[in-house]
């Protein structure tokens, strides 16, 4: 029997493997929701540009669904935004997207992260809001950060059809983007460490949907083990889709964690990762937590459970429209596992 | 019924001999080639290799020796396209591999289009392409979009980013009576949905049928939010585009 815990202790405690109290709800991606935005007087786009409000809507995660965590980056373009690219910003009920058939980089050696990537304001909005987290949550709660990877940058800086193509047609091209593209995620990533995160979400979407297991053996694996090394917190690393077919890679990487996605069930992923990396997920977003209700989410934290993943919540960022009643269910679920388990034992 | 042998290409022959498992496509495909000239097969065959070069090459070859530009498209260009299709959805190959035979299908279909264009060669059907509210990912469509024009249909293709409105727009402008949505992202998703039920407040659902499609979308998703329905891949799309235009292949 582990002690009561704290929410930032119990989830540090998952990261690593280690016994907790109870299994964490995490989001390492977003659960802002149009609900939420209203509720906290901080709605799209300006959340996702002003540190007052990113940081007021993502608080919401802990103190309105009651998750373990706080996960201040809604969108996956700060950097992207800091880098040159043009960003479609939308309004309240839309993500911001960067405009990908606007490319601003075509060969790698037009790769270069300017001087001041970090003291962009997009850039800076989310060292900010993560300093304002922690002022205000202290240690009670894990605020999770984000760096983008560099696959994930090459698309956005290249154009997601040019980069793909050039993967194929020039792989050493390709890992020479990967390289320069690599020092924005270290720098982002330390200064978000220094602002206060206590882990690091790092999406790079080398998905099932798009690629193979063994382009992400080729391409990103070391890279990935680098960043393992280089950056001193835990690192959460997500990539969307069906990922069985690399998810031997991905454990092999020293990655405190991977966020799986709905295509991967519970326990064949378990089974595969074997206590090397920690699994945080995996409610599937579009036909259980925006479509269906509180039943049939709990079906799937229950399924997670069983199967002894690490962290628990949803698969991807969250549709805006989904039903905070659906979000609330997953740590009340959690809690009532552990109910009915200790009460069984 | 034709055998394996008779195909004379022998790129082809391994292609099919290692990558084509079910029974009916095994027959279909051998049966295709093993009537094609050994031109078209050498077509397919670098299709199916990504040399867009030599697509190009040997399609002006071939439509300077006299070769109809309707073989060539059929059993040169789409038919290497139709293993490509099998092999993707198989996990055999990926998006950048797709992208490499799609790069050598585009190659060859610049020197057919603008041939069928003035021989005014009717589409099979007309459709409305577009990729939802909200996301600016194309991929999968322009996949979808090469293969519908490749097997006969005419496209109007919307972009990125298309408001319901939009879609209602090009439907009423175009008179068209199919058409379909892409997401790739599942914030993106529900933006389907909202398409649809903004064609059944405009009194517009009636008048076309409505086909989905996208990485994270399935056919429950499909079904939920009231889409005529839904193609897993680029050659789906126009399996699909053609039952709810009710038409067979050209």
């Amino acid at each position: 029997m582990v002690a009561a815990m704290t929410s930032r202790q119990r989830v540090l405690a998952a990261l690593r493997r280690e016994p907790v109290d109870r299994t964490p709800a995490c989001n390492p991606t977003s659960v802002a929701t149009v609900e939420l935005m209203d509720l906290a007087g901080a709605p799209f786009p300006d959340a996702n540009r002003q540190p007052e409000l990113m940081a007021r809507l993502a608080a919401t995660g802990h103190t309105e669904l009651g998750f373990d965590t706080i996960m201040p980056v809604f969108s996956i373009i700060q950097e992207s935004s800091a880098l040159g690219c043009k960003i479609q910003w939308e309004q309240k009920d839309n993500w911001p997207t960067v405009k990908m058939r606007e490319p601003i980089w075509e060969k790698h050696e037009d790769i270069r992260i300017p001087d001041d990537f970090l003291k962009h304001p997009d850039t800076q909005c989310v060292l900010q809001a993560i300093k304002i987290l922690r002022k205000e949550f202290g240690d009670e709660v894990a605020i999770i950060g984000k760096t983008m990877g560099p696959w994930s940058l090459g698309y956005h800086c290249f154009g997601v059809e040019p980069f793909l193509l050039l993967s194929l047609d020039d792989p050493g091209k390709t890992k020479l983007c990967l390289d320069k593209l690599k020092e924005a995620t270290i720098q982002f990533g330390l200064a978000q460490i220094e602002a206060g995160a206590d882990a690091l979400t790092l999406p790079d979407h080398a998905t099932g949907d798009l690629v193979s297991g063994e382009y992400y053996a080729r391409y990103l694996r070391d890279l990935h083990i680098e960043f393992a090394e280089r950056l001193p917190a835990p690192l959460i690393l997500h990539i969307c889709g069906r990922t069985v077919d690399r998810m031997e890679y991905i454990a092999q990487t020293g990655m405190a964690a991977f966020h799986y996605d709905s295509k991967n069930q519970p326990a064949e992923s378990m089974g595969i990762v074997k206590n090397r990396i920690s699994l945080v997920g995996n409610i599937n977003n579009p036909e259980t937590l925006y479509s269906k209700g509180p039943e049939e989410v709990r079906l799937e934290v229950y399924k997670n459970l069983d199967a002894g993943v690490q962290l628990v919540g949803p698969e991807c960022a969250i549709p805006l429209q989904t039903r905070i009643d659906n979000l609330k269910e997953i740590p009340k679920a959690i809690k009532d596992w552990y109910q009915e388990h200790t009460t069984q034992n | 019924m034709a055998e394996l042998n008779d195909i004379t290409n022998e790129f082809i022959r391994q292609e099919i001999a290692e990558f084509i498992e079910r029974p009916n496509e095994r027959e279909r495909i051998i049966n295709l080639f093993a009537r094609a000239r050994a031109k078209m097969q050498a077509i397919a065959a670098a299709l199916i290799d990504g040399d867009n070069d030599l697509v190009n090459q040997l399609t002006k070859e071939s439509l300077d020796e006299g070769i109809e530009a309707l073989e060539v498209m059929d059993d040169g260009l789409i038919a290497g396209m139709g293993i490509v299709g099998i092999k993707f959805r198989q996990n055999l190959i990926f998006v950048p591999e797709v992208l490499a035979c799609a790069r050598a299908m585009k190659a060859g279909m610049a020197h057919i289009e603008p041939i069928l264009s003035a021989a005014g060669i009717k589409p099979i059907g007309k459709v409305v392409m577009g990729t939802v509210k909200g996301d600016l990912h194309d991929i999968g469509k322009n996949l979808c979009i090469m293969m519908l024009r490749g097997s006969g249909f005419e496209v109007i293709d919307l972009g990125v980013d298309t408001s319901a409105d939009k879609f209602m727009q090009a439907v009423e402008e175009n008179q068209v009576h199919l058409m379909g949505m892409s997401a790739l992202l599942t914030t993106t998703m529900p933006n389907m949905g909202k398409t649809i039920e903004a064609f059944i407040d405009a009194d517009l659902r009636d008048q076309v049928k409505i086909m989905v499609g996208g990485a994270p979308v399935t056919q429950e998703f499909a079904d939920e939010m009231g889409a005529d329905g839904y193609g897993k891949d680029a050659m789906a799309c126009v399996a699909l585009a053609k039952r709810l235009m009710g038409v067979e292949s050209r």
